[in-house]
């Protein structure tokens, strides 16, 4: 009944968030028209820095505040955002590179086996919750993680967690689960 | 209206946001205050002399002499002078319109700075039998002002920011398409001199009535629509619609009434925030006089400049507070091969040793340690240019093929953009190319 927890599970992270601070008020309008690929959002009040290298998009406030997504990995996710304070530091701005932080990391996994939602929900009230007519998924919550999986019916989950540990360790977690109401092909 | 497109065109290239800076620094728009003389005694005559305004941002000073009207001369200059047009003016734009001014009218430019001004308003004139008009007061737009003095009084009211709307109660409104003109109406009483000016965009033809200053028993309706555009602290022009019926004892009747034509508000065109966009209106300040027959409408556009052009406002990031401390940290541009935060005792182990390698170690370990310790306040300095590299893609601005035009639409999908261009000239391969429309693919 229990499945073992040893199974070779690919975990793709899709996505990686993260937070840092430059310490130094940021001129936007400075940054939009002599930096290189930005898109100034000026109704908003930020702007967009896309780096090629590590394929990342920079959020940029003129606080200082910078948020870095699109990095595959966490330390990829740390070279992107250094190499972004770097090219703001080049335009002359006193960047200081600080308070960086991963705040979200997303990630995908894909079961061999298609799963039994409704019998899945029953079986873990507490935490799970289905409501098919509005997601078709079920969004399954581990409060000691604070992550979220979404577990849709064809095996494929989606794990949202703060970093990429409790990522994994939330994986492992449901796969006992999830494999209780597999749908078996016979 | 086809005239009016490359005017149109004309106008929408300064003031689009491509060629924000190259007009900023030729700042042109004049400030006018317009004024009408005190002596509004001039009944309506026909206008003898015509004047060709050139539409456009630079008008060339003109003078009308040979106006039969008792009035001052009309002097119709573009910055730095007044301009006067006296009543009885035929006009003629550029684009052909025939305009007759049966008030005389005076602007002046105004110091560029001007405030906010009072604005006059223009009574209500009451027609005997006639389909009754609004009268209209001129909003205030930063650098216009309309002073309008009649014989009786003058009547300046304080324009609000917000256009409003205010009809006379007898007055029967026609025509008015306000979903965009807003018009201040002051209800008028008897005779009232009615001097209107109308401001207003090119491309949307206006006629003003002047009514032409009625004595005391001069009844006359205007109806005329005060289009103001305030917008944020860069109103650039006033729109003002009047038709105006005037009716002179002697019979000189032009009685017209005007169709008030809903105006593209300014606001359309320019956003909140004037002071980050030098925006001349490239509306040319005309007098548009009405045909002879019997409107006499005056347009006028004013040029605004906003002026602070060369200081850019940032409103966001207020109340930031930048530390200084850190930046007095220990910067080691010595050790580049270092990414983690420096602690005073990796420092020190570092500086033991000696040897060059064992610094990479101990780099490579403190900044392991150091991941954990991001809260650190001190902070690990951004290498010059070695590993922190800069993006290594050279730069492809040092092209000569160039592309100067307006958009329609910007978009984009992940790292696939879509353009939507239009009315532009491109320089691509040594040649020179213009184009109304340009569609273009591009990935990133």
């Amino acid at each position: 009944m229990d499945a073992e927890s040893d199974v070779a599970l690919d975990i793709l992270i899709t996505n990686v968030v993260c937070v840092f601070r430059t310490r130094c008020h940021l001129n936007l309008r400075k940054i939009a028209l002599e930096g290189a690929n930005v898109i100034y959002k000026r109704d908003v009040g930020k702007v967009l820095m896309k780096l090629r290298k590590p394929r990342i998009t920079a959020t940029i406030w003129s606080s200082g505040k910078i948020i870095c997504t699109g990095a595959t990995s966490e330390e990829e996710a740390k070279f992107g955002a250094r190499r972004l304070a770097r090219s703001l530091q080049k335009l002359g701005f006193q960047v200081i590179f600080t308070d960086f932080k991963v705040v979200n990391v997303l990630a995908v996994c894909n079961m061999p086996f298609e799963i039994r939602l409704p019998e899945f929900t029953k079986n873990n009230r507490p935490h799970a919750s289905y409501e098919p007519e509005l997601h078709p998924a079920v969004c399954y919550r581990i409060k000691s993680l604070r992550a979220t999986l979404q577990i849709f019916s064809t095996g494929s989950i989606t794990v949202t967690g703060p970093n990429v540990k409790a990522v994994a360790t939330a994986v492992e977690q449901i796969y006992p689960f999830v494999f209780e109401s597999r749908k078996e092909i016979l | 209206m086809a005239c009016l497109n490359p005017v149109l065109w004309e106008t929408k290239v300064l003031q689009s946001k491509a060629t924000e800076d190259f007009f900023r620094n030729s700042i042109q728009s004049p400030l006018f205050t317009l004024q009408l003389p005190h002596n509004l005694h001039q009944t309506l005559q026909s206008s003898t002399a015509s004047l060709v305004i050139p539409a456009g941002r630079t008008l060339p000073s003109f003078t009308t002499t040979e106006l039969g009207t008792s009035n001052s001369s009309a002097n119709f200059t573009f910055p730095g002078y007044s301009i006067h047009v006296p009543a009885g003016v035929t006009l003629q734009t550029a684009s052909g319109h025939l305009y007759k001014v049966n008030v005389p009218i005076m602007v002046t430019q105004t110091s560029g700075r001007a405030g906010i001004l009072q604005h006059p308003i223009q009574q209500v004139f009451q027609q005997l039998g006639q389909p009754s008009v609004i009268q209209t007061s001129v909003p205030q737009l930063n650098p216009c002002s309309l002073q309008a003095t009649t014989e009786k009084s003058q009547r300046i009211e304080t324009v609000l920011q917000q256009p409003t709307i205010l009809t006379s109660g007898p007055v029967d409104r026609k025509h008015l398409e306000n979903a965009t003109s807003d018009t201040l109406v002051s209800p008028g009483n008897e005779h009232k001199i009615m001097p209107e000016v109308l401001l207003s965009h090119q491309e949307s033809s206006h006629y003003v009535s002047l009514p032409s200053v009625v004595f005391s028993p001069q009844v006359s309706q205007t109806n005329s629509n005060v289009e103001s555009v305030l917008s944020g602290s860069a109103s650039m022009t006033q729109n003002l619609h009047g038709g105006s019926f005037s009716m002179s004892p002697h019979g000189a009747l032009h009685q017209h009434m005007t169709d008030t034509q809903p105006h593209i508000l300014k606001n359309r065109m320019y956003g909140c925030d004037s002071v980050k966009q030098p925006r001349n209106i490239q509306e040319p300040s005309n007098i548009l006089v009405s045909k002879k027959d019997s409107n006499c409408q005056v347009d006028l556009s004013i040029q605004v400049t906003d002026d602070d052009i060369n200081e850019i406002i940032q409103v966001d990031g207020t109340g930031d507070t930048s530390p200084n401390e850190e930046i007095g940290n220990a910067r080691d541009v010595d050790e580049n091969e270092l990414l983690g935060i420096i602690d005073t005792e990796d420092l020190k182990v570092l500086e033991e040793e000696a040897d060059s390698i064992s610094n990479e170690d101990s780099a490579a370990n403190s900044s392991d340690n150091e991941d954990s310790q991001v809260d650190i306040v001190e902070e690990d300095p951004l290498n010059s240019g070695d590993d922190v590299s800069e993006q290594d893609v050279p730069d492809l601005f040092d092209t000569d093929n160039i592309i100067v035009c307006q958009y329609d639409k910007i978009h984009r999908s992940k790292n696939k953009w879509k353009f939507f261009l239009k009315d532009g000239v491109m320089c691509f391969g040594g040649r020179d190319y213009v184009f109304a429309k340009a569609i273009g693919d591009a990935e990133w």
